[in-house]
């Protein structure tokens, strides 16, 4: 009877998150058939491709042990730079997304320069980057109106809109990025040093890691992913909204820590984002088809939040002890 | 040697003044330029502004008093902005329908316990980081506010509240003496009671408190009701600024909250959050901010300008330290 019950327990919290995951997609599937469409399966793929982008940045930086709350901004920059490219100086379409990038890595140039320069900590460093880029856009764009370009060209708008042997660009972009991203980051002697220096900064220090420059590479790479996010958002909409790129953030955030919640030392890691973003992009798509209120939705996904991170940190110390 | 060392050690003295130093510096160039800027009736105006600020600060500062000043590791509550909101937005709407004012408070005094305890199990029972942990719960308590106030601005005419803005107490206005007597309260509860000692020393080292006898875990659960609680009170003056509940309040807030308590650990010798730090931190973001608008700046600066100012006080800091 013992064992049984301790067998039981033992299972919800090893697989958890799995179970909690199964179960909202049970849920969501007998609420509204529609959730188990392919096409809709696809859409959230689609939908998710930005935050997917944008946690992978995320989780570079968080794995070197720092963090980043200006990866919003990186996004606003690689819209705007790569718009204004091609409206103001009638840029070709690839010409500017590289613009857009470059545009976008000056932000965390910005942040390297203050967490390694200066020695600010990456949380009141990216802090202040957040003020001040946020700022940037309000002057650039006389108070945070949108610039919209319809006459894009459609290659550009093809970032977003195309589909490559019938799946939506966006989705194929977020996916080789994830792949390039796990390779780097999991199976390559970079991401080991990276690792590292996030595990235990002065003894990666003493084992010889240069650990500012590896600092300044993930801030930088970082931003530019999160840019290439911008260039999808600006080709989806034809626009650049200023200081759209917040609304990923605690997004971003909670899948990152979802993700190392789910690893057995609870390190951040590409897979566990993968699998992080996915279930927030599932929960937001089967609330959406259940028909809720706005706000309802709102707060439900808010709980759901809590909840799952909770389960996924008490999951990993029963497995740790 | 030695001399050269004395110099070293005057000049990162000299550097530890320094943000202490620009930040007057900025205040008077503002007073030169803003020529009423340092009037009675302004300097009013600043402290009533920067009230909700200073509420959310203190109870951050008791935060990260008992979790440790480690942004991310130690303790720190994102989640007291969305619960002042939560408090404003129970009772606004409860008033609209036309509840008693104590009911209406009881209520969202339960909401806000339930918030705070919510924070503390999370964090000293399952073991959340407080970074991630306050930051989700900031965005389900927002939810949940949305849900109760629709997401639309509700308008509070109650006298009691407003009392809170207008009314004056001996020459002083009500709500800077309320507020002075709650972080009065604070300062003595965690500077000169045991608890407050006590509390102290699991930031200090979780460690070296745990191994003398004293339960981090429990006082950091704490740490994040009585955060709550400052957040309940701060809902009151949210919706006397404001004159009622009004969505997106908490984003503004969150920053500035943020902004002002790690600004105030400049001004301490050890460069730690302390309860006078952070407050004094939110009085000048404010008078900082009011500044710039009455010299006329445009608006649309005044994010570039606190950013920058982060960046240069916590520079020179984090050099001082370096030096010694």
């Amino acid at each position: 009877m013992e064992r049984e019950r301790l067998t039981l327990r033992h299972v919800v919290l090893r697989f958890g998150f799995l179970i909690v995951f199964a179960a909202f997609f049970v849920l969501f599937s007998v609420w509204n058939p529609v959730f188990l469409n392919g096409g809709n399966l696809l859409n959230i793929v689609e939908g998710s491709a930005i935050l997917m982008i944008v946690a992978l940045g995320l989780t570079l930086v968080v794995a070197t042990g720092g963090i980043d709350l200006s990866i919003g901004i990186a996004l606003d920059f690689g819209a705007a730079f790569a718009v204004v490219a091609m409206s103001g100086y009638g840029m070709g379409w690839f010409g500017a997304a590289c613009i857009g990038v470059i545009g976008g890595s000056l932000v965390g140039l910005v942040n390297a320069l203050l967490v390694v320069g200066l020695r600010i900590t990456p949380f009141l460093a990216t802090l202040s980057t957040f003020f001040i880029g946020s700022s940037v856009q309000r002057i650039f764009t006389n108070g945070g109106g949108p610039i919209s370009y319809r006459r894009m060209p459609t290659e550009f708008r093809n970032i977003a809109q195309g589909d490559i042997f019938g799946i939506p660009s966006e989705a194929v972009i977020a996916a080789v990025l994830v792949v390039i991203y796990y390779i780097v980051l999991e199976r390559s002697i970079w991401g080991r040093r990276i690792h590292a220096m996030g595990m235990q900064r002065s003894a990666a220090i003493v084992a010889g890691i240069r650990v500012n420059r590896i600092l300044v590479l993930c801030f930088v790479t970082a931003a530019m992913t999160c840019a290439v996010g911008g260039l999808i958002a600006a080709a989806n909409i034809r626009m650049f909204t200023p200081l759209s790129g917040f609304s990923y953030l605690l997004d971003a955030i909670a899948a990152v820590f979802i993700g190392a919640a789910l690893h057995p030392r609870g390190r951040p890691n590409v897979l566990g984002t993968v699998a992080g973003v996915l279930f927030l992009g599932m929960v937001a798509n089967g609330l959406n088809l259940m028909g809720l209120n706005f706000n309802t939705k709102d707060a439900l996904q808010g709980i759901i939040l809590v909840s799952a991170l909770a389960l996924a940190v008490a999951q990993r110390r029963a497995r740790t002890g | 040697m030695r001399a050269e060392a004395r110099l070293s050690a005057w000049l990162s003295d000299l550097v530890g003044y320094l943000p202490l130093a620009i930040l007057i510096g900025v205040l008077a160039y503002i007073s030169l330029n803003a020529p009423n800027f340092l009037t009675l009736r302004n300097l009013e105006l600043v402290l009533m502004q920067s009230l909700p600020v200073v509420l959310v600060c203190a109870g951050l500062a008791v935060v990260v008093m008992a979790g440790g000043d480690d942004v991310v590791s130690g303790g720190i509550d994102l989640s007291i902005p969305a619960t002042a909101v939560l408090s404003a937005g129970i009772t606004a709407q409860m008033l609209t329908l036309g509840y008693p004012l104590a009911l209406c408070a009881v209520a969202a005094l339960v909401a806000c316990l339930v918030v705070g305890v919510i924070n503390a199990a999370l964090v000293s029972r399952i073991g959340m980081t407080p970074l991630l942990t306050t930051l989700a719960m900031f965005v389900a308590v927002v939810g949940v506010n949305n849900v109760v106030t629709a997401s639309r601005r509700i308008n509070v005419d109650h006298p009691w509240i407003l009392a809170l803005r207008e009314a004056e107490i001996g020459g002083m206005p009500l709500g800077i003496v309320l507020v002075v007597m709650i972080v009065g309260t604070l300062f003595v509860a965690a500077h000169q009671t045991r608890w407050g000692l006590n509390l102290q020393a699991a930031g200090g080292s979780r460690d070296a408190a745990e191994i003398s006898g004293i339960n981090p875990g429990r006082l950091v659960g704490q740490s994040f009701v009585v955060a709550a609680v400052t957040g309940f009170v701060c809902g009151f003056f949210v919706l006397a600024r404001g004159s009622g509940s009004s969505p997106g309040v908490q984003d503004n807030l969150m920053l500035e909250m943020v902004l002002a308590t790690f600004l105030g650990a400049a001004f301490s010798p050890r460069r730690v959050v302390t309860l006078w730090g952070a407050v004094l931190g939110a009085v000048i973001v404010a008078a900082i901010s009011i500044g710039f608008k009455s010299m006329g700046v445009n608006v649309f600066w005044t994010g570039l300008i606190k950013g920058s100012l982060i960046v240069v006080v916590v520079a020179f800091s984090a050099m001082a330290q370096r030096g010694r």
